[in-house]
């Protein structure tokens, strides 16, 4: 796992809370809320799944940051 | 030897500079309309056009909905393809999906326009009661935000897919800074995309006789207008990020990572401040309240927090390039620049903005003010001041390159942004003025048959004035910039944009940065400042206030 999968994994898991704490509020019918915030965790969740992909299927490649046009 | 950005879009693949052209005139065409729309509400409350309150409510409907939604988004959508795509310079992935995206959005933008001036207008938040009127205009106006959200579901997958091309290639280990930026702005695009989805898919049914009254729209609202609040936020500190490289060569002195970190913080921060939009529901809890308040403290970190990356940065470099004095640096940037220009007055609007957003969104105060002119008052200094002008100086950056000319009177262009920036601190200093006052927003006469006070005549004439010189100036702007798209006549040698390079000296050892703490210092003070007037002032009124469920 590399820092990109890090930083985005706490957003998944942020917004999974929110959206159970939400789901399960008795007040202001937030399940709505509940529903966006659910979506995002789960995006988010496949986004940081592919972050993560290339470690088991990309092959060991040279550590490269940044390849645009020599802006390291 | 780097590249520049503008010599990365000049290099684009055709198919990709002929999808950003089209995108960009959208996005321009929608600026136009919005400030068309924003300029003939103004004059009306202002008491300089005499139009029928209803007439007022379908321009005031046309400015929200193509400035709000389809300019602010359109051109983000546009810029985060444009800059996936220069980011390995190899041009986009999935451009189908970018395509189909546009598309989606294009006639959601038709809809939205075309159902401003059918039947009831809508205003930019469709209340479903108006359609027991004219339910088939409360149809399109649905279609066209459902339209919006698909839209910007699909299109930021072509992004993502850019992105992740080298990584999946093996030939990248980790994203750079702007590269991660890129991407989790993509990703928060398309959770927008779903919360609009999410709040007029019911809307439009129950107009279809499909589904029962959309009894929870107004909740489902507030979390596509938090998104709508944010996203734009996000992008404009992600294009300073990016235009400050361009225009002086500076890099983040914090390193590469620290950025990452304070892009990802965007998304943690971002939805659990979003219970402050609840405070005008008179059964929320008081303790859900008072955690509300507390965590709508956190929402600017991630904003101000970039800020002080980017100025402590500049001050470094600029010190380091013989910089004086303690502002006396800031003379140095390339201020020639009509880019360079519109990125200092969004920054200034920016602070001006989060002092007055932390004055609304606090428990006590938000019921007072919610429905006052305190809000347009204080939010043209993010949409226009920071947000757009931010979005048109990477327009000047990016058009120019793809179009392969000049920009066009960069010696004009360069005085628009602090031109809009006069008429907006007249327009703003009014506008807020009137809001702790109790004049109401989205009412076209205010001066209800000479019964309010004389006052409120005489600050809606200022706001009148402010928001003719401010839309002039961003009219012109937007309009050199756009000249940028017409095709040029013969291929002639032009002078390069004015900029600075101190990315390549090193910096002087000892060098320190203090303006962008103070800036902090001082919003954090003029916040305190504002608050105490506020509670001041409302305490002599004689009124009180328990909410009204109305939202923003």
């Amino acid at each position: 796992m590399n820092e990109d999968f890090w930083l985005v994994a706490p957003i998944t898991v942020v917004w999974a809370i929110l959206a159970v704490a939400y789901a399960l509020a008795p007040w202001g019918d937030m399940i709505g809320y509940a529903w966006v915030w659910g979506f995002g965790s789960v995006l988010f969740a496949g986004l940081a799944g592919l972050l993560a992909w290339r470690r088991a299927g990309g092959g060991g490649g040279k550590e490269v940051c940044d390849v645009g046009h020599g802006r390291s | 030897m780097e590249t520049t950005y503008r010599e990365r879009f000049a290099a684009l693949p055709a198919p990709d500079r002929r999808l950003l052209v089209a995108m960009a005139s959208a996005a321009l065409a929608a600026l136009a309309l919005g400030i068309l729309g924003g300029v003939v509400t103004a004059a009306a409350r202002a008491g300089f056009l005499d139009i029928i309150p209803n007439t007022g409510y379908r321009f005031l409907t046309l400015h929200g909905v193509s400035i709000f939604f389809y300019w602010l988004f359109t051109v983000q959508a546009a810029l985060l393809l444009g800059f996936a795509a220069v980011e390995e310079g190899r041009g986009l992935a999935w451009r189908g999906a970018a395509w189909a995206g546009f598309a989606l959005i294009l006639s959601g933008f038709g809809l939205s326009t075309a159902s401003a001036f059918l039947g009831m207008p809508p205003l930019y938040n469709g209340t479903p009661e108006l359609a027991s009127q004219t339910p088939q205009a409360m149809l399109a106006f649905d279609l066209g935000y459902l339209l919006l959200g698909a839209g910007l579901m699909v299109l930021p997958v072509s992004a993502i897919a850019t992105l992740l091309a080298p990584r999946l290639q093996g030939r990248q280990e980790r994203m750079s800074s702007v590269g991660f930026a890129l991407f989790v702005w993509a990703g928060f695009l398309m959770v927008s995309g779903f919360a609009a989805l999410h709040a007029f898919l019911p809307g439009a049914l129950w107009v279809l006789g499909l589904a029962p009254f959309p009894a929870s729209q107004g909740t489902d609202w507030h979390i596509v207008f938090h998104n709508m609040h944010y996203l734009p936020l996000m992008a404009t500190v992600i294009l300073w990020y990016v235009l400050m490289r361009e225009l002086t060569g500076v890099k983040s002195v914090f390193g590469e990572r620290f950025s990452k970190i304070v892009f990802s913080m965007y998304l943690v921060f971002v939805p659990p401040t979003s219970l402050y939009h609840m405070f005008l529901e008179p059964d929320l809890p008081g303790a859900v309240r008072v955690a509300g308040s507390m965590l709508s403290l956190f929402v600017s970190v991630p904003t101000l927090t970039a800020f002080l990356i980017i100025v402590a940065s500049l001050e470094v470099h600029a010190r380091s390039h013989g910089g004086r004095g303690l502002f006396g640096w800031i003379r140095l940037l390339p201020w020639r620049n009509p880019a360079m220009a519109a990125v200092g007055v969004a920054a200034l609007s920016m602070a001006l903005g989060i002092t007055f957003a932390f004055v609304l969104i606090q428990e006590r105060l938000a019921p007072l003010l919610s429905d006052t002119f305190f809000v347009p008052g204080y939010f043209h200094f993010f949409t226009l001041g920071t947000v757009s002008l931010t979005l048109l100086a990477a327009l000047a950056v990016v058009l120019p390159a793809i179009g392969g000319r000049a920009l066009w009177r960069p010696g004009l262009l360069r005085w628009m942004p602090w031109l809009a920036f006069a008429g907006l601190l007249v327009f703003g200093a009014a506008g807020v003025t009137a809001g702790y006052l109790g004049v109401p927003r989205r009412v076209i006469d205010v001066a209800y048959q000479n019964q309010a006070p004389v006052l409120w005549q005489g600050l809606m004439a200022a706001v009148g004035i402010g928001g003719a010189v401010m839309a002039l100036a961003l009219a012109i702007f937007a309009a050199g910039i756009a000249m940028s798209l017409l095709p040029q006549r013969r291929s002639t040698p032009h002078a390069a944009p004015a900029t600075v390079a101190w990315g390549a000296v090193a910096l002087r050892p000892g060098v320190t940065a203090w303006v962008g703490p103070l800036s902090v210092l001082l919003i954090v003070g003029a916040m305190y400042v504002f608050t105490a007037l506020g509670f001041e002032l409302m305490q002599t009124l004689p009124v009180t206030a328990i909410g009204g469920g109305g939202g923003h």
